[in-house]
């Protein structure tokens, strides 16, 4: 610890004397932060500050992603942590050049979507096409925005939804076989190639609906991090119960996702799949519990949490049934990205037209108005 | 009976350096600085001068045409000066007087043990010239023009123990044997004065022995109501007090006084029971001394005037500390300890200067940390937590977390408005209810990113009025506002 502090000193001296060296201290400042927190106190009232900082917040989210991420591994082999390792890498070099061009500290924002990234690829995706997915969903999800916080759309979605785009091949028919004897993927780096249809493209192709135990734990192909359905769950409501995810995005979505397949099931079995399927195929849990509760792209207001859940589930539903793609998880969470601003404005004016403020308005503007001809005249 | 609350809030739960029920009375010092403006009212104008001899109790200052109260001499001694000083931001009178040291009190005329014989005239008469009337927030009501309203307007008279902060003064100490029973007997005094009143206790649910006594002593009481109330900050505010108790909503930006509503703490009611009974003014003060800064977590008994330092001295622990007075997350930090305590006062609160740095600060387990969220093992241990000054964290931009939209207790948007006022202050923002915020600093706390909401609403609220704004055009419709024109009078001391 004291080795650390002297390196990081060191450091800093060498930073703060050299000019070119300089541009390189929102680095320094990121890793300082990190192992030493901060030694700032309060200034004002209130006086004494909530414990949580968006380090903890953050890394709480990925403590909960881990269960479904060494299951990954599991199921596809050592592969998995190189392709992590090569999100985190490439997307951290994309944040961390902006931050310096930016002259701004680090955000801790990237420490989640490096994460969530893999896990919702297909495990034979090429190390290359993770590090454009990456860059990419980095660069034109957040960055072009202004960075942590002003994003509209989730990054992680939009590096993934720019890779099915541009290299079709790898979403449409490779799924790789999860590997689910023994050590399983643990002792490997890659396993055999036997690759299958997705239970959704099964089921779009040919009406199977796959039995539900295997979709629950994860012996069902399907993207890395998404098949692990016990661990997703376990994550999400690890989540919900410290408060770090809102509950109401993953109920409203997964309910009505249950009540529109119902529907829907009833009246043409063939296009729609029954809702306990719907529930448990495909990245469905992976995005209401992690990536529809991603606090930035999500509305603010509890009434506009409740219409992006039902929203959510109303789309996903109705892309996966009647569109030509087979899965609508990432559209319907990328479309309602899209809209969340809206929601929260309708649902703000509607309060406060409710409670009287906004009526009165005209009144004040009236008396400015009235305030500055007097001033005219003067 | 269930306890009532109120959405959004949050419970300080167990936090180290509650203070004992311990009372200490820390005697007279030698020189007591009196402020000439304390509690609710205008200040008045002295009428000593320098080298009069003044006695403990003697009314120093008084003004009968502007609403205020009395104020009192709290010792024995000669006048030394009769200054202006800056007293919390504001520019204030000051009677300094050098005491003799005896602690004899003058008692006030007409006082008399048997107050059911004394008409609610007396009555108000012994609280306006007692100083009774000056405390709290809207003072109490008297013919006297001690508040903004008369007694007969009150509607509802509320009494609140809540117990919302992060540090509280005792009850079970306030309330101690025989102080129970002036207690209750205090409660009937104001109800004679305020005759068309209806008084409600509100005690946080915590402290059940206590309503379990009041109730068993009220029970043949009219027009009385105990509500155990859930002890989330910040219930003790009249702006959350009053919708959680009476189902009636509150003019943001006026007083409880103008909807007819008069809001005391437990110890008003106790200093009204001994004026009347007794005869003594208010010249001393209970105050808890709490924090893991102060030696021992005790209550003092303080006279009245006696600067900071008199009572804090010997009893702070040697490390840098900082001492707050009242609350944690609103009130003022004490530099200068030689300004004196005044009837506002009833804690003080030392936390230490928390500037040190810890390794990995951020996945430790959390034994002794508090937060919003539920991530720190404290919360499922409820263990008892520390406070300090440490900002916890780096400055961030806000990626909406909602926090401070839940913990809100007037149901705005902090994070929006927040937004609002970096593109601009103008007039926009009254249509997202920025005259609504009750300035409790909450969603300051809670905020994980650590940006300053509180602050940055505080003073756009301040420019907003300074530019010509009236905020008052935005709740008034609706109500059925009471001495508005007296409220407008004083509107500038508060």
């Amino acid at each position: 610890m004291k080795l650390l502090r002297t390196v990081l000193d060191v450091t800093k001296k060498m930073l703060t004397k050299h000019p070119l060296l300089g541009k390189l201290y929102p680095i320094y400042e990121a890793t300082d932060e990190i192992f030493f927190g901060t030694d700032k106190t309060t200034g004002f009232a209130p006086h004494m500050m909530d414990a949580i900082d968006i380090k903890r917040y953050m890394s709480l989210v990925i403590v909960a992603l881990i269960p479904a991420a060494i299951a990954g591994i599991y199921f596809y082999g050592l592969r998995v942590i190189a392709i992590i390792l090569v999100s985190y890498t490439f997307g951290g070099i994309t944040e961390v050049s902006f931050s310096v061009v930016r002259k701004k500290p680090i955000y801790e924002g990237f420490l989640v979507t490096g994460l969530i990234f893999p896990l919702i690829l297909p495990p034979t995706i090429p190390l290359w096409m993770v590090a454009v997915g990456v860059v990419f969903g980095v660069f034109f999800g957040k960055e072009v925005f202004g960075g942590t916080g002003r994003n509209i759309f989730n990054p992680a979605l939009v590096g993934r939804v720019f890779l099915s785009m541009a290299f079709p091949g790898y979403f449409a028919t490779e799924w790789q076989e999860p590997f689910i004897k023994g050590l399983g993927g643990f002792a490997a780096y890659t396993i055999d190639a036997v690759t299958s249809a997705t239970p959704l493209i099964s089921f779009k192709s040919s009406q199977i609906v796959s039995e539900y135990v295997p979709l629950l734990f994860g012996s069902a192909p399907g993207s890395i991090g998404e098949t692990f359905r016990i661990g997703i769950i376990v994550g999400g409501l690890f989540l919900i119960l410290i408060k770090i995810a809102d509950w109401r995005i993953p109920i409203a979505y997964i309910g009505t996702t249950w009540i529109c397949s119902f529907i829907g099931h009833a009246f043409h079995p063939d296009v729609f799949a029954p809702p306990l399927f719907q529930i448990l195929a495909g990245g469905l849990l992976f995005g209401a519990f992690f990536m529809a509760t991603d606090p930035v792209t999500s509305p603010l207001t509890s009434e506009g949490k409740w219409i992006c859940g039902v929203m959510l589930g109303i789309l996903t539903v109705l892309i996966r049934g009647i569109s030509g793609f087979v899965e609508g998880v990432m559209f319907a969470i990328l479309l309602m990205n899209a809209v969340t601003p809206l929601v929260d404005a309708v649902i703000v004016n509607m309060r406060y037209t409710q409670t009287g403020i906004a009526v009165q308005e005209p009144k004040v503007a009236e008396k400015r108005m009235y305030d500055r001809r007097k001033e005219d005249k003067k | 009976m269930k306890a009532k609350t109120f959405p959004g809030g949050f419970w300080f739960r167990k936090y180290r350096g509650q203070p004992v029920d311990t009372l200490i009375n820390i005697g007279v010092p030698s020189q007591v600085i009196i402020p000439l403006s304390q509690g609710f009212g205008s200040s008045c104008e002295p009428l000593v001068k320098k080298g009069d001899m003044v006695k403990a109790g003697q009314i120093i200052a008084r003004d009968d045409a502007s609403i205020s109260s009395p104020i009192h001499s709290s010792a024995n001694g000669n006048v030394r000066a009769v200054v202006k000083m800056n007293y919390f931001k504001r520019e204030v009178g000051m009677v300094v007087i050098d005491t003799d040291g005896t602690d004899s009190i003058e008692r006030l005329d007409g006082h008399s043990p048997a107050w059911e014989k004394l008409s609610a005239e007396q009555l108000e008469e012994l609280l306006y010239l007692s100083g009774v009337t000056a405390l709290d927030r809207e003072g109490i009501p008297t013919r006297f023009r001690s508040s903004i309203i008369m007694p007969e307007e009150v509607e509802d008279l509320i009494i609140h123990g809540a117990c919302s902060e992060t540090y509280n003064i005792s009850l079970e100490l306030l309330l101690k044997g025989k102080n129970l029973f002036d207690f209750v007997n205090g409660i009937k005094i104001l109800k004679k004065i305020m005759s068309k009143a209806h008084v409600h206790l509100a005690l946080s649910k915590e402290k059940t022995d206590l309503i379990e006594k009041i109730q068993k002593l009220v029970s043949h009481m009219e027009n009385f109501t105990i509500h155990p109330v859930v002890p989330k900050y910040p219930q003790g505010y009249d702006e959350v007090l009053i919708p959680t108790l009476l189902a009636k909503k509150f003019p943001y930006g006026y007083s409880a006084a103008n909807i007819g509503v008069v809001v005391l703490n437990i110890q008003a009611v106790l200093h009204a029971f001994e004026a009347v009974t007794e005869g003594i003014p208010v010249i001393e003060r209970t105050m808890a001394l709490c924090g893991p800064s102060f030696r021992e977590n005790i209550h003092v008994k303080v006279r009245i005037g006696t600067p900071l330092e008199y009572i804090v001295k010997g009893r702070v622990t040697d490390e840098p500390s900082r001492l707050v007075i009242n609350s944690l997350l609103t009130g003022i930090e004490l530099n200068d300890l030689f300004l004196p305590i005044d009837k506002a006062f009833s804690q003080i609160i030392g936390m230490p200067e928390d500037a040190h740095r810890e390794f990995l600060t951020f996945v430790r387990p959390g034994m002794r940390r508090d937060s919003y969220s539920r991530s720190f093992a404290s919360f499922f241990l409820n263990a008892k937590k520390l406070c300090g000054t440490n900002l916890q964290g780096e400055e961030r931009p806000c990626f909406q977390c909602g926090y401070c939209v839940e913990v809100c207790p007037v149901k705005i948007l902090p994070t929006l408005i927040n937004r609002h006022i970096r593109l601009g202050i103008d007039e926009n923002l009254m249509k997202h209810g920025i005259f609504n915020c009750i300035d409790c600093n909450l969603c300051s706390y809670v905020c994980p990113s650590k940006i300053p909401l509180a602050k940055n609403l505080k003073e756009a609220k301040s420019k907003l009025v300074d530019s010509g704004c009236d905020h008052s055009l935005c709740i008034l419709p609706r109500f059925n506002l009471k001495g508005l024109e007296e409220y407008n009078g004083v509107k500038s001391i508060r």
